[in-house]
């Protein structure tokens, strides 16, 4: 064996020696789960019953699950958000990053609801939407809406709210990706668009927006999975409820595993809502092509 | 002229977005201090009439803040340490070493930010009761020990690192684990300072995972047991309040306290 290859193969042990703990770790709560619940939807796993493989059974009953179509329509329903995210943060990196005085402090401000627990923030907004909350009060002084209104606990508005929390706690993450991103830009080329006279508004369109494409790519796909995914915000906000106004479907997975103990269903609802990320991530990979850009 | 006015509206879109960010914690804040009467009222109180501190003496009273803070604190520590150590292990050899098999298990990481988990809770679930860890802070911790994303800011940290640093401890006689702990980790402090701070967000906020693994609610961190205090205590917002605040002060002022890494060390990860 030449000396060049024993040292090869030495350096891959080492490696392999390092990656092992990790790796160990990593297969029993990150790929174990993932492999895992592929055969456990296919059987009728619970505390109750012996398990036996049942086929398809438990995707023909989600199917007819009155209550699993609901919390796929809210959780696509939420999709709304992933624009309005990308707009506001943008927004707001953009104003960040100007270099005035004082702008550390914004800087912190604005990301102080990123830092801070779902529960918390799920007290503050259950309070402000409560019918004598503060919501309440500044729409009624604004002529808005004629009489109080109990946002959370009508069927009408609960999803709203929950999706405006969302909102207002991520916007400073995205924020702070967008301004990485606003920091990448070239100051020769927004100086080179002064000296020919651009104003304010046709740089961002003309440079800063398509330098900014391959975020607002990945920011969307962020944001898109997140939304789906939604568990935290609807949990504590409100539980699903009134009746199913705010049921999702991370929320109907969790009711179905730790509240039915049905881990079989709740398995093979997990995996569904997994093909609908991940077709829903194809898409954005599709749509992100035709239009030209290409990330990195 | 012109840019005096200029100046004036980006302050006020300033002002405007930091009212909307932070507005809601002051109000907490405000409502928290003020005596009982003062919470109920329509339109609500936004500065109290008189400040009082019994909506926070009572809640102290009523909830084992200090128990809850403790347990708080154990499982930051241990999940923040126990991160940072596997995930700068998991994170070196992708970064230095050379080998058959890095490519795959580089796709497989990858694989796992793209395929979404959500069923994972309940089969993490399942496994820690197998592992017997249930009831345990050991067992709350475990799935987060090591996080993908984390093995992939330390691997683009471990990459800006000059071979010429390995090579010299290696000349110098140094094992493999050494020139890692003693040469390699110190280059990328900031790194560490950024997954530490991710992780200690993360610990400190988390309430789902340990109210399905601890059946002890003495065992509860703070975010658990605000959630209870939720649920108790809905008509006494006063109180609400006052917990909430106590336990948003943490984590708010490290961040304050260490905003300058944060920042930068997000910027940076993100570039990569």
């Amino acid at each position: 064996m030449s000396i060049l290859k024993r040292l090869r193969k030495s350096e891959a042990l080492t490696a392999w020696m390092f990656l092992l703990p990790g790796l160990f770790l990593l297969c029993i709560f990150v790929f174990y789960p993932i492999i895992f619940s592929v055969p456990l939807a296919f059987t009728n796993y619970s505390v109750i019953d012996k398990t036996k493989f049942i086929g398809f059974d438990n995707f023909k009953r989600a199917f007819k699950d009155p209550d699993f179509i609901v919390a796929v329509i809210n959780s696509l329903k939420y999709i709304i958000i992933v624009p309005i995210i990308q707009v506001l943060s943008i927004f707001m990196a953009i104003l960040i990053n100007s270099n005035v005085k004082g702008i550390k402090i914004f800087r912190v401000t604005f990301y102080i609801p990123v830092v801070t627990s779902m529960v918390a923030v799920a007290i503050i907004w259950g309070w402000l939407f409560s019918p004598d909350g503060m919501v309440n009060y500044i729409f009624l002084s604004l002529g808005l809406i004629k009489s109080k209104i109990s946002w959370l606990s009508q069927s009408q508005t609960a999803l709203w709210c929950t999706m405006f929390v969302t909102l207002w706690k991520g916007l400073g993450y995205y924020m702070m990706i967008y301004l990485a991103g606003l920091q990448s830009v070239p100051k020769e080329l927004e100086e080179a668009a002064t000296v020919d006279g651009a104003t304010n508004f046709q740089k961002i369109r003309l440079i800063t927006m398509p330098l900014l494409k391959p975020y607002i790519f990945f920011c969307s796909l962020m944001s898109l999975m997140a939304a789906i995914r939604v568990f935290d915000e609807v949990f504590v906000l409100t539980n699903g409820g009134p009746g199913n106004a705010t049921l999702t479907t991370s929320l109907f997975i969790y009711n179905k595993g730790f509240i039915n103990f049905d881990f079989g269903y709740a398995a093979a609802v997990g995996l569904l809502v997994s093909i609908i990320i991940m077709i829903l991530s194809i898409i954005a990979f599709i749509f992100n092509k035709k239009g030209g850009v290409n990330p990195y | 002229m012109m840019k005096i006015t200029k100046k004036t509206i980006l302050y006020m879109a300033l002002i405007i977005v930091a009212i909307f960010t932070t507005g809601p914690f002051l109000w907490i804040l405000s409502t928290s201090l003020m005596p009982g009467e003062n919470v109920f009222t329509f339109p609500p109180k936004i500065i109290p009439t008189s400040i009082s501190f019994k909506n926070y003496t009572d809640v102290w009273a009523f909830l084992n803040f200090p128990m809850y803070i403790g347990n708080t604190l154990i499982i930051t520590s241990l999940g923040v340490t126990s991160n940072i150590f596997f995930s700068c292990l998991t994170a070196y050899p992708l970064a230095v070493f050379k080998f058959k098999g890095r490519d795959f298990v580089f796709a497989a990481l990858i694989a796992t930010m793209i395929i979404p988990a959500s069923a994972g809770l309940i089969v993490n679930y399942l496994t820690i009761i197998k592992l017997g860890a249930n009831n345990t802070f050991l067992g709350v911790v475990m799935p987060s020990m090591v996080t993908v994303f984390n093995v992939f800011l330390m691997r683009q940290a471990f990459m800006t690192i000059p071979m010429e640093m390995k090579d010299a401890g290696k000349i110098d006689g140094a094992g493999e684990f050494r020139i890692w702990w003693q040469i390699m980790m110190p280059m990328v402090r900031p790194a560490v300072a950024v997954i530490g701070l991710f992780q200690f967000m993360a610990c400190w906020n988390e309430f789902l995972w340990p109210i399905i693994i601890l059946n002890n609610s003495d065992m509860y961190p703070l975010a658990a047991a605000l959630t209870f205090l939720k649920g108790q205590f809905s008509y006494n917002f006063g109180w609400l309040a006052a917990g909430t605040v106590i336990s948003v002060i943490p984590i708010i002022a490290i961040f304050i306290f260490c905003q300058k890494y944060f920042i930068e060390g997000m910027a940076g990860a993100i570039k990569g």
